[in-house]
């Protein structure tokens, strides 16, 4: 079993993100570049998956050069092969360009590893964006069958039988190899890596491509990105510190009645 | 931060601080209570390899600098010192065997701790603290044999610990120069291990006498020659002082970290405390007492690492660093006030966490000895 996990490089989400000012988009200069946490629960889900039926897996990232370091650290938590794409030309583009060039870095990524992907996996949204689109897009442009929010994987003969997340439980579906899934949160969380294992990986050479390289022809974008705006501020509530609590509710009662809300 | 780290020292930080935030900071509270020892915890440590950090490359170890190790323990021991004392007790039972063990022993040992198990030293009993002179365990020589009697006290890590390093007499004729070092492993026939102590703080580390009936051993897990016992423990000593002393430091900062936070949040007078000079004050030395506590620590690294003598320099980062933690827990419980005193709020439990710092690994009051005797050593007229 052959996965191919792609992986997007986010500002840590545990940060606030506020917009700069000067340029109109988020300041995300300062804050810590992490992989996404979803990508990250497809690689415990597809590590997983390999050490309970065999495999390899393998991941890929759009991204500046930098990037090649949080794909190091993906090494040491169940991926065995990364490949970077870093140009220019990536740095714009909306989610049908985006899925359009990976499918174009699938077929690389192949073509590095001499053998084809039985299984692609993203995340089913990126923390920084959260568009959501990129996977079943990719999925159509592959023309692969295609299954949202996935939380756990099994084989079932030369099939794979998917199990979705919805609101209500869970719809299990089987696909063809290949397919692409999205994965939700499973119910477990991604491994620590060991001290030697993230040596190790620290010392790994992660080969990066141009688009040129990768022979990622340029893709079509049909939507454009007018700004950003933050959300509105919170208005500071009323506080009511009357002495006796029932003046506390009498004033309460006089307030939401006056503002019309009985 | 005083510890120049690697990148890839800062890159192992970062899993180490998220496994702290994950797994650590809000479950010690109940181990705390309880005195439990965090199985599941220490499950997690040794997949990571924590519990490995002291075993060197060439017995198949991680290949860590000393400095990304401090930083790495020193981050546990933020979360909790009792678990980065538990991790640290590996250190301790391997020093003393990388010291005077032979190839095949120090093999051996090394393999046990990278197989996920632990090692203890036991050199402390009841009438032998810091003067482990007086030492009354015994090891008799029987043909190939030894043959060991005594009881060890406040042993850390016995109830689990795979191997023993035990300090024991060969020949009481000789005094110090009468002990030997002997490796024993768990399972031994005459070796059993007392009650769990129910300590003041660091309550998520173990700790127990160790009993051993004519404990019998092969001549060959005698650790070097006898009678150089004394000298093997001393030197671990020295070692394990400065591990500790790195230890203490993550109670200095975890002080600050929680004063800091709670001093911008408790409104007295119309103002957030730290906006009295006396808060600020207060703050001011307990950062300059972590500070101070690092670079010691950090000095006795560089200077063990490169070989040179660091015996007092050791002792000074052991007794400063045991007295800073101390100090800073104080004035954590007193900028919190009568939360401060109250269980519900972290800062009581950094006192009685860092109250042995003062105590183990030689009192305070003996550092000062080793300090003192040597300064008067290098001033001889």
């Amino acid at each position: 079993m052959e996965i191919l996990i792609f992986v997007k490089q986010v500002p840590d989400d545990a940060v606030e993100v506020r917009l700069d000012p000067a340029s109109g988009k988020p300041a995300t200069g300062n804050i810590d570049k992490v992989a996404n946490a979803f990508d990250t629960y497809a690689l415990e889900l597809a590590a997983r998956y390999v050490e309970a039926n065999g495999g390899k897996v393998t991941v890929a990232a759009m991204g500046p050069k930098g990037t090649d370091s949080m794909l190091k650290n993906l090494l040491a938590v169940g991926a065995s092969k990364a490949y970077l794409f870093t140009d220019p030309s990536f740095e714009t583009g909306d989610e049908n360009a985006i899925a359009a060039r990976l499918a174009q870095i699938a077929k690389k990524c192949e073509a590095e590893n001499g053998a084809p992907f039985d299984l692609i996996l993203c995340g089913k949204e990126s923390t920084d964006e959260i568009s959501g689109q990129v996977g079943a897009r990719l999925a159509e442009k592959l023309g692969l069958p295609f299954v949202s929010s996935v939380i756990e994987v099994a084989p079932a003969g030369d099939k794979l039988v998917a199990k979705q997340e919805t609101e209500d439980g869970y719809v299990k579906f089987e696909t063809s190899m290949p397919a692409v899934y999205t994965i939700a949160k499973p119910g477990y969380d991604p491994r620590y890596p060991n001290i030697k294992a993230k040596l190790a990986a620290r010392k790994a050479v992660v080969p990066a491509f141009s688009a040129a390289e990768a022979g990622v022809a340029d893709a079509e974008s049909f939507v454009e990105l007018l700004g950003y705006t933050e959300p509105p501020k919170r208005q500071a509530g009323l506080k009511i510190c009357e002495k006796e609590a029932a003046d506390t509710v009498a004033k309460a009662m006089e307030i939401l009645t006056s503002d019309r809300v009985l | 931060m005083a510890y120049l780290i690697s990148e890839d020292g800062r890159e192992l930080l970062k899993d180490v601080k998220d496994f702290c935030e994950n797994e650590i900071r809000a479950q010690v509270k109940e181990y705390d209570e309880s005195g439990e020892w965090p199985k599941d915890i220490y499950d997690m440590a040794i997949e990571m390899q924590l519990s490995m950090m002291d075993v060197p490359e060439e017995y198949g170890g991680l290949g860590l600098s000393h400095i990304d190790q401090a930083a790495i323990v020193e981050e546990i021991a933020k979360a909790d010192a009792g678990i980065a004392v538990t991790l640290n007790g590996n250190g301790l039972a391997l020093k003393p065997v990388l010291i005077a063990g032979n190839e095949e022993q120090k093999q051996k040992c090394c393999d046990i701790i990278m197989n996920g198990g632990w090692g203890a030293f036991a050199l402390t009993e009841p009438d032998a603290g810091c003067d482990a002179g007086n030492s009354k365990t015994t090891a008799v020589k029987e043909g190939g044999e030894y043959v060991i009697n005594g009881r060890k006290c406040f042993i850390t890590n016995a109830q689990v610990a795979d191997f023993f390093v035990v300090t024991a007499m060969t020949d009481k004729t000789q005094g110090t120069k009468g002990m030997s070092a002997f490796l024993v492993y768990k399972g031994t026939p005459g070796l059993s291990v007392g009650n769990h102590e129910n300590k003041m703080g660091i309550r998520t580390s173990i700790t127990s006498d160790l009993i051993l009936e004519d404990v019998r051993i092969p001549e060959e897990n005698r650790l070097g020659e006898e009678g150089t016992g004394f000298y093997t423990a001393m030197k671990t000593l020295d070692l394990a002082r400065m591990w500790c002393a790195v230890i203490g430091v993550g109670i200095c900062q975890r002080c600050v970290d929680e004063s800091a936070v709670y001093a911008q949040q408790r409104v007295t007078f119309g103002k957030p405390i730290w906006k009295h000079q006396a808060i600020q004050f207060m703050l001011a030395d307990m950062e300059i007492r972590t500070q101070a506590s690092r670079a010691l620590c950090a000095t006795a690294i560089d200077l063990a690492d490169s070989g040179k003598p660091f015996t007092t320099e050791a002792s000074a980062a052991k007794c400063f660093t045991g007295d800073s933690a101390v100090k800073n827990a104080l004035d954590a419980i007193q900028i919190f006030g009568g939360y401060g005193y109250s269980r519900e709020y972290p800062v009581e439990m950094l006192l009685r966490d860092a109250k042995i710092f003062q105590i183990f690994e030689g009192t305070n009051e003996v550092q000062r000895m080793v300090i003192g005797r040597a300064v008067v050593g290098s001033h001889k007229i």
